[in-house]
Order: structure tokens, then C-alpha cells, then sequence
């Protein structure tokens, strides 16, 4: 089981050179993917305007690493081409490099083109480094879904269970958040917390210990459940944290960073190949976990649930 | 002006004590920070709830509570009604929840504004104390409103507002939280943003300023380079009040004190006083300091009537 980010690294660095592909590479990308790629975790696969991208690498230190160029002169195919590259199996992990986000998240989703399963859900999953002892904590979805259904919450989990299975948590301990612990018609999101709870317990999630509703102080603490009668083995050491919506996700994930300086990174989960995105909160040391972590993902073969 | 919540600690001792009715404790957590508040000089409790219930709660903490003034009643809600009807008759400056659900003080308190006619809507102002900040910092609502609307929001930041000219901040800034960023549309929060920093610049919720920030992201890095630095993270520009889109928010966030190095403290401020209502999960220091910031509030909130 991987407990640090320090882990994760060490661990990927035996996954063996995954072909990493970037559309529109920006010039802060190139140090990042020059490192992966002198550690023998990547080969980078740059796609665009063949002239302007071998300027761009010429005066960084990709230049003296291995990597490849895919000359795509066409600013609108740029990334098409990318997510063929991907679909064709030229290439592993996808960047999101100069694509703009929603771009990308649309091209995932398309029906033909896209790399989601019929039925499946994209997600984002957040994992964090705990201050006080080495655990590697997720928290999902803050950054894709607005307010999932419980039909999507349900594939979002699923999402998160598969990343800590890449961890190697053999059963993830689930916190279903919301605003109380008690099941309150008037609050929507301890009705979906209860239905989760329930199926987990009917092993809809294979093996994995869903409990919820919990309130983050019942999450976070056995104490504080045991004071307002709740017994449960996920409270106080929570492996995955399933949000109710984008407001509370977003902002948690934040929260932690800002006022907690966790250290993060995270990973798109659900689709066919491991998708990494370019978040502000995402420290530019941590970007490298990411990819350290989406060569794990190619290695356990499928990257969705 | 109040900076810490060690300042309310000082100011409710200079202050106090002040008489707040405390309903329901029954609970021996609950019941030594009452013992503590009283030995400290804080506040004169008036005991209501189920007399025997009382005493052995009393009595697992080794409090005596020989002179103070006892009130029995068995329902909650007659209980809460009680409390809350002394606070906002002037018999007791402040009231305290012990072991009732939350739901009753809340319904209690929104009969008693009809009455006074306050339109004072009831929410939650939660405090954090944060390692660097050089002020107190304020989420709300975090009790109340489960998914309050534009105009809710608007009656939220007016308490909120109202608690912060009470410590002394004069024109207090307000940040509209939402889960907005690149991917997803325009989240009903941030339209919501888009309307109360209007009513802000209008002079809806007199004075204050709602900033130009959403999101963490936006507070910590504002228009610098949008990449995180651990080592670079100071929140110099964070707003003193944070208004949260939704209550499963509020909660989920104000309570990470129980993982993060911040200090958590919050009460209901009425249009007649505060009201302390500690989670059922807090440990006494946490609730005393609740009591101590009901009492230098009281006080502040006399003055002003008089």
C-alpha cells in the first residue's frame, strides 16, 4: 500500500516508460516533462505546429531528453489528434497541456471521439498527504461535476475506489459526507449518503466500507461520532471523501491547501486512459506525482472503474 | 477592536457575569462548561430543563449549584421556548443550548423575532482563529439555511455584518464562496455573487464590501501567478466574513478544526442577543469559549440599545 507521495514515485518509477501525450505544451510544462522524462518515467509526445514546437523545446532542458513531436498545423485538431494518439494506443496518459479545460472535458465525453465508456462518468479525484501521520487521503469529485445525481455519485465513487485500489487500499474505508449525520428528508444530500451507505453495504462496491451520512467532524474524529452515538470503523481513519457537490468540493480541497498546506495532487478518473489536468491548487513538485501517479494507472491496465 | 479569541476570554471576564439562560444541560461535557464559565466569571447561569437530569450532570462535575436560579420543564420545545422568550424579554442578556436538538432553538428564536418584529432572518456565524491572521474570520451560515437564496444570502451577510461592527470592524469584507472555476458553466452560487456584491455597492447591508473573490484560489493567490507555493502562503487579503453557498459547505468546512491548526467558536446572534449553541460533538474548552463570546457580545449588543 503507497502511504506518501514519496511512495508514489518510488512505485512508479518500477511501472516501467509510459508515453505521456500533450497537446499545445506550454513552456512551464516543459521542465516538468524534461524531469519525468530523465527519470525514465515518460516519453513525452508533444502534438502542434511542428516549427513552433521545435523552437519551444530547443531553448528548454526537454531539449537534451528523450521525447517525440506529432506536427499538427491546425490549431482546432490539435487536440483531436492527441486523444487519437490515445485511442490508437501511440500513447498512455493524456495532458491536458494548451487545451482549455471545458475543451477538454467535452472531448472526453464525445460519444465517437471521446476516451469514456458507454455509461461511465468522468471524475476528478484529489489525493492528499495528512499532516500527522503518512496516509494518503482522497477526496472526490472537486473539480468536474456540479451536482451529480445519485446515479453519478455512484460512478464517482466507483472512480475513487478504483484510484485507491492503484494505492493499494484493499478495502477503502468511504465517508459520504453531508451537513449532519443524521438521515433528514429536508437535506438532500444525507438522503444520497444513506442509499450509498446501504448499497455498500449490500457489496455493490465490492469490497470497501461505505458509511454515510457522516458530518466532517464525525468523519474526522471516532471521538466526536462516539459523542453523538455513532460507532463505525470509518470514522476517524476515512480513506476516500465523497462530496456532495461541486460548492463544498471545490472549496474543501481549497481549504485544505490553503489553510492546511496539504500537499495535493490529483487525477481525471473514468475514462479509458489516465487524463491529467492542470489545477491552480497543484503545486508544481506535486505536478510530478501526478504523472507518477497516472504511470501506476496505466499499470493496473484500465483506468476506469 | 477584537482581533483573537483570547480577547473575547479577557472582555467576557471584565464583562461578565452576565446572566444566560441555559437550557437542557444534561450533559456532563456541556454541564462543566457552564461550571467553568461561572467560576470564571463569565456568566450566571439560570438552569431550565429536567430538574433530576440537572442535578446528576451537576454532580459528575463537581458543581454546586446551590443559588442559582433553577427552572424545571421536561419538553424540549417548552424548554426552548422558555430560554429563548427570557432572552428577548431582557430577562437573561444571553441563552445557552445544552441536550436539545438544534431544530427547537432555532424555531424558538424565529417566533420571537416575528414577534418583535425584527425581520431578523436566524443563521449561524462560525469563527476561526487562523495561525497568521491578524483578525477572526467568520463562516456563515453554517447552521441554519440549508440552501438559502439570493435573498436569504443577503439576510445572512446583514447578521454577519451586524456581529463584525460588534467587535469594532467598521466596514468589514465579505467574500461570496462558490464552487465556480473553468469547467461546468455558471454555478447558481456564483450568480449569486454577481447579485450580493450589487446589493454591496448599493448599500443593502450597510457598511462593508463584498471582495472580488469566490474561491480560496482567488483569496490566497488573488492576481498572482495562479500556481500554489507552500512556502509562500501567507492570506493577507482574507475577507473577515465567508459566506458559504450552501449549509452541507458551511458544515463540511467550518469543522475542519478538527484536522487543521485553526480555533472554531459559534454562535446565533438574535436581534436581542446571542445565543450559544455548541455542536453536540464540542468538549467544554470549545463551548466555554462560545459562552465567553456570547457575553462580550451581549454586552456590546446593550450598549448599542441604550
Amino acid at each position: 500500500m503507497l502511504n506518501s507521495f514519496k511512495e508514489i514515485l518510488a512505485a512508479a518509477k518500477l511501472s516501467g516508460v509510459k508515453k505521456l501525450v500533450v497537446p499545445s505544451p506550454a513552456a512551464t510544462d516543459l521542465p516538468l516533462l524534461a524531469e519525468a522524462s530523465k527519470a525514465g518515467l515518460i516519453i513525452p509526445i508533444l502534438v502542434g505546429a511542428g516549427g513552433s514546437l521545435a523552437a519551444l523545446v530547443g531553448g528548454s532542458p526537454l531539449a537534451g531528453e528523450k521525447y517525440e513531436l506529432v506536427d499538427e498545423n491546425d490549431p482546432g485538431s490539435i487536440l483531436g489528434r492527441a486523444m487519437a494518439l490515445i485511442r490508437d494506443g501511440s500513447g498512455d496518459i493524456l495532458m491536458q497541456g494548451g487545451a482549455a479545460p471545458q475543451e477538454l472535458l467535452d472531448a472526453l465525453r464525445d460519444k465517437e471521439q471521446g476516451l469514456l465508456p458507454k455509461g461511465g462518468v468522468v471524475s476528478y479525484v484529489s489525493i492528499f498527504s495528512l499532516l500527522k501521520r503518512e496516509k494518503l487521503i482522497l477526496v472526490t469529485d472537486t473539480f468536474i461535476n456540479n451536482n451529480p445525481t445519485l446515479v453519478e455519485k455512484q460512478q464517482i465513487l466507483m472512480n475513487a475506489l478504483q484510484l485507491a485500489r492503484i494505492l493499494g487500499i484493499e478495502a477503502p474505508k468511504v465517508a459520504v459526507l453531508a451537513a449532519i449525520e443524521q438521515v433528514n428528508p429536508g437535506i438532500p444530500s444525507t438522503l444520497d449518503a444513506a442509499i450509498l451507505s446501504k448499497m455498500g453495504e449490500r457489496r455493490q462496491f465490492g469490497k470497501a466500507i461505505v458509511e454515510g451520512p457522516l458530518d466532517i467532524d464525525c468523519a474526522l474524529s471516532q471521538v466526536a461520532a462516539g459523542r453523538k452515538g455513532l460507532q463505525s470503523i470509518v470514522t476517524g481513519n476515512v480513506d476516500i471523501y465523497l462530496v456532495p457537490e461541486i460548492d463544498t468540493g471545490h472549496l474543501l480541497a481549497e481549504a485544505l491547501v490553503f489553510f492546511g498546506k496539504m500537499q495535493t495532487a490529483g487525477m481525471v478518473m473514468g475514462t479509458s486512459k489516465p487524463v491529467l489536468l492542470n489545477l491552480p491548487f497543484i503545486s508544481a513538485e506535486n505536478r510530478w506525482v501526478e504523472i507518477a501517479l497516472a504511470c501506476l494507472a496505466c499499470l493496473k491496465g484500465a483506468n476506469n472503474g | 477592536m477584537i482581533r483573537s479569541l483570547s480577547d473575547f476570554a479577557r472582555l467576557a471576564r471584565e464583562k461578565g457575569p452576565k446572566k444566560m439562560a441555559v437550557l437542557a444541560p444534561e450533559d456532563e461535557e456541556f454541564m462543566l462548561a457552564v461550571k467553568k464559565s461561572s467560576e470564571l466569571g463569565y456568566i450566571e447561569p439560570v438552569l431550565i430543563g429536567n430538574a433530576k437530569k440537572i442535578e446528576e450532570a451537576a454532580e459528575k462535575v463537581a458543581f454546586n449549584l446551590g443559588s442559582f436560579q433553577k427552572i424545571s420543564g421536561d419538553e424540549p420545545q417548552g424548554i426552548s421556548d422558555l430560554g429563548i422568550r427570557m432572552l428577548f424579554s431582557g430577562a437573561a442578556p444571553i441563552a445557552g443550548k445544552g441536550q436539545i436538538p438544534t431544530s427547537y432553538i432555532y424555531r424558538s428564536i424565529i417566533r420571537e423575532e416575528a414577534k418583535a418584529g425584527s425581520d431578523m432572518t436566524v443563521s449561524v456565524v462560525t469563527f476561526w482563529e487562523i495561525p497568521g491572521i491578524d483578525h477572526l474570520v467568520v463562516f456563515t451560515d453554517t447552521g441554519v439555511n440549508i440552501k438559502p437564496d439570493l435573498k436569504a444570502k443577503g439576510e445572512i451577510i446583514k447578521n454577519a455584518v451586524f456581529v463584525y461592527h460588534l467587535l469594532g470592524y467598521p466596514r468589514p469584507k465579505i467574500a461570496v464562496l462558490s464552487g465556480q472555476r473553468e469547467v461546468g458553466g455558471k454555478l447558481t452560487s456564483y450568480e449569486d455573487y454577481e447579485g450580493l456584491q450589487k446589493a454591496a455597492d448599493a448599500g443593502d447591508f450597510g457598511a462593508c464590501e463584498v471582495v472580488p473573490a469566490t474561491s480560496f484560489t482567488d483569496i490566497f493567490l488573488g492576481g498572482r501567478d495562479r500556481r500554489v507555493d507552500y512556502g509562500s502562503i501567507t492570506g493577507g487579503e482574507m475577507p473577515h466574513i465567508l459566506l458559504v453557498p450552501c449549509l452541507d459547505t458551511g458544515n463540511v468546512i467550518c469543522k475542519l478544526d478538527f484536522f487543521l491548526d485553526v480555533t472554531r467558536s459559534s454562535l446565533v446572534a438574535t436581534s436581542r442577543g446571542p445565543v450559544c449553541i455548541p455542536a453536540r460533538s464540542d468538549f467544554n474548552d470549545n463551548i466555554v469559549q462560545q459562552i465567553a463570546m456570547s457575553v462580550v457580545l451581549a454586552d456590546r449588543m446593550e450598549k448599542e440599545v441604550q
